[in-house]
């Protein structure tokens, strides 16, 4: 009997450490940003291993405005909803998608770029359009959860789709042939495109409505979400998204303007 | 000094079995409070078709991986013990290259490079093949190390007594082997149901691709794998209690 006095007291002790959180109020915590840092050059990693992009920038740049460290966790994406809900989080910039469906699980900022998806086809599958995508016997690759997987999911129910945890292998699929195509937003096609040019084709003709990225809070959390607001907005008149664009992006945006593609941080 | 192995008392027993399911179940309940994490399986109905048929797949793939890294496994055990050395240093070099490296990188190496090289497109095959290889390494492993623990002498007095060599192999040394390896053989059908889980990552719509896919669509991932892990568990406790018997049953061997 003495043995279960002992278990049970180490549960109450267990019970009261979990229930009494230390009292520290938000603003002197750091923030944390989750974000995947497997999207170059939003979020991604340098050579020495530090978090680098223009999401860390960004996030790096709200910190400041309002006086708090920012603390970069690298999360995969499909523990990025979750790290919010559980709090490990408490923001999430990672060149995220608004979605209804995301929407019933955070909240969003006003969106701060936007963006298209478009196709990276295998050479020889003979695709140029959507259509000859969505065909039986077609095989599209996707990332697991990402806006491409959701608009294959919806739209192209006639061909195949191949679930894949990370971007390379998707590239890998089509380069192979394992999957006609791999639908992706036109940034990261793009680039992907560059270093397959001779297994790839990439097809940029819009397919549907203008993607808008947000910055992503616990459900809620209107502190935050207001002063993200304020910042976005102040950060834009600033030029604040041109320098980015300069730093990481010079390259993409001068053959963006060549193909004629709005550009991400032009929002109408 | 009380015997540790001896059964405990069926009142003391159950005792002790409830307050440690309350206990566990208290501090899981704990911490999804602590994290404001509430779980809702409401998603099950919808979508236990899908969940059914990746069930069925991660059994399948198990069931056909054992088959044939058993094959592969006595193969390798045999070519270790080998005097064609080219053949001896090839399956020892198998089976350090496979334990010696993650099963991840295996798996893309295999299904992107030898795979596609090979032209096996089909992602069942190709993965049934890729978990038989790593798991073959293993198996290999086992029944090498059964076959040395018996002692030379056995094969002496079996000379002796004048059975030939393939008789001896029959009658003397197989049935032995058999008593000594299937215990740690069950043991090993668990682990490859468990590793069959990474297979998800080239896109096998097993359980564990199925969880992912469903959790993408539906963002209830706590609630997907706490289930997932459920499931995993239906599978490889049986197995488990199988070997716990096989165990019982042979010990009377050494």
């Amino acid at each position: 009997m003495k043995k279960i006095a002992i278990v049970l007291s180490v549960c109450l002790l267990l019970s009261a450490a979990a229930g009494c959180a230390p009292a520290v109020t938000d603003s002197e915590k750091p923030l944390v940003v989750a974000m995947e840092l497997a999207y170059p050059p939003f979020e991604t990693k340098d050579s020495a291993g530090n978090p680098s992009g223009v999401s860390v920038d960004f996030a790096k740049a709200f910190g400041e405005y309002i006086g708090r460290k920012v603390i970069i966790e690298n999360i995969a994406w499909d523990g990025l909803i979750p790290s919010l809900q559980t709090g490990k989080a408490d923001m999430i910039v990672s060149s995220m998608t608004i979605t209804e469906k995301r929407k019933e699980m955070v909240d969003f900022s006003d969106p701060y770029a936007n963006a298209l998806l478009a196709i990276l086809a295998n050479k020889n599958s003979g695709i140029s359009s959507i259509d000859d995508l969505n065909q039986p016997g077609k095989k599209v690759a996707v990332k697991t959860g990402t806006t491409g997987d959701i608009y294959a999911r919806e739209h192209l129910q006639n061909a195949g789709r191949i679930e894949l945890a990370d971007e390379s292998a998707c590239v890998t699929e089509v380069v192979q042939g394992k999957a006609d195509a791999f639908i992706y937003d036109q940034l990261t096609i793009y680039r992907n495109w560059k270093t397959h040019e001779d297994a790839t084709v990439a097809v940029f003709i819009p397919f549907q409505d203008v993607e808008q990225w947000g910055v992503a809070v616990r459900k809620g959390n209107t502190e935050l979400l207001d002063k993200l607001n304020a910042f976005i907005a102040k950060f834009r008149s600033e030029g604040g998204f041109d320098k980015l664009t300069q730093k990481y992006l010079a390259e993409e945006k001068a053959a963006f303007e060549e193909l004629g593609f709005q550009w991400f941080f032009d929002l109408k | 000094m009380q015997n540790r192995n001896e059964k405990a008392l069926p009142l003391k027993a159950a005792l002790n079995l409830l307050l440690l399911t309350v206990i566990i179940v208290a501090v899981f309940w704990l911490s999804l409070t602590a994290v404001g994490v509430t779980f809702d399986f409401s998603f099950v109905s919808e979508y236990r078709t899908r969940i059914g048929q990746g069930f069925l797949m991660t059994l399948l793939i198990s069931l056909a991986s054992f088959a044939v890294s058993l094959l592969l496994g006595v193969l390798s055990a045999l070519g270790q013990g080998s005097r064609v050395l080219m053949l001896r240093y090839l399956c020892g070099f198998y089976v350090k290259f496979i334990r010696g490296t993650p099963l991840m990188m295996q798996i893309y190496l295999f299904f992107y490079i030898i795979g596609t090289a090979w032209g096996i497109d089909n992602r069942f095959v190709a993965g049934v093949l890729i978990l038989s290889i790593f798991e073959g390494a293993y198996i290999s492993e086992i029944i090498r190390g059964s076959l040395l623990s018996i002692e030379a002498t056995q094969w002496e007095a079996a000379k002796a007594v004048g059975f030939s060599h393939s008789q001896t192999l029959r009658l003397v040394i197989l049935p032995q082997m058999v008593t000594r390896t299937l215990p740690a053989l069950t043991g090993q059908l668990a682990s490859i149901i468990k590793d069959s889980s990474l297979l998800s990552w080239i896109a096998v719509i097993e359980l564990t691709q199925t969880m992912r896919e469903i959790s993408a669509d539906n963002f209830k991932l706590f609630e997907c794998y706490f289930l997932l892990g459920l499931l995993y568990l239906a599978l490889t406790l049986p197995v488990t209690l199988i070997t716990k018997k096989l165990e019982k049953k042979f010990s009377y061997e050494t």
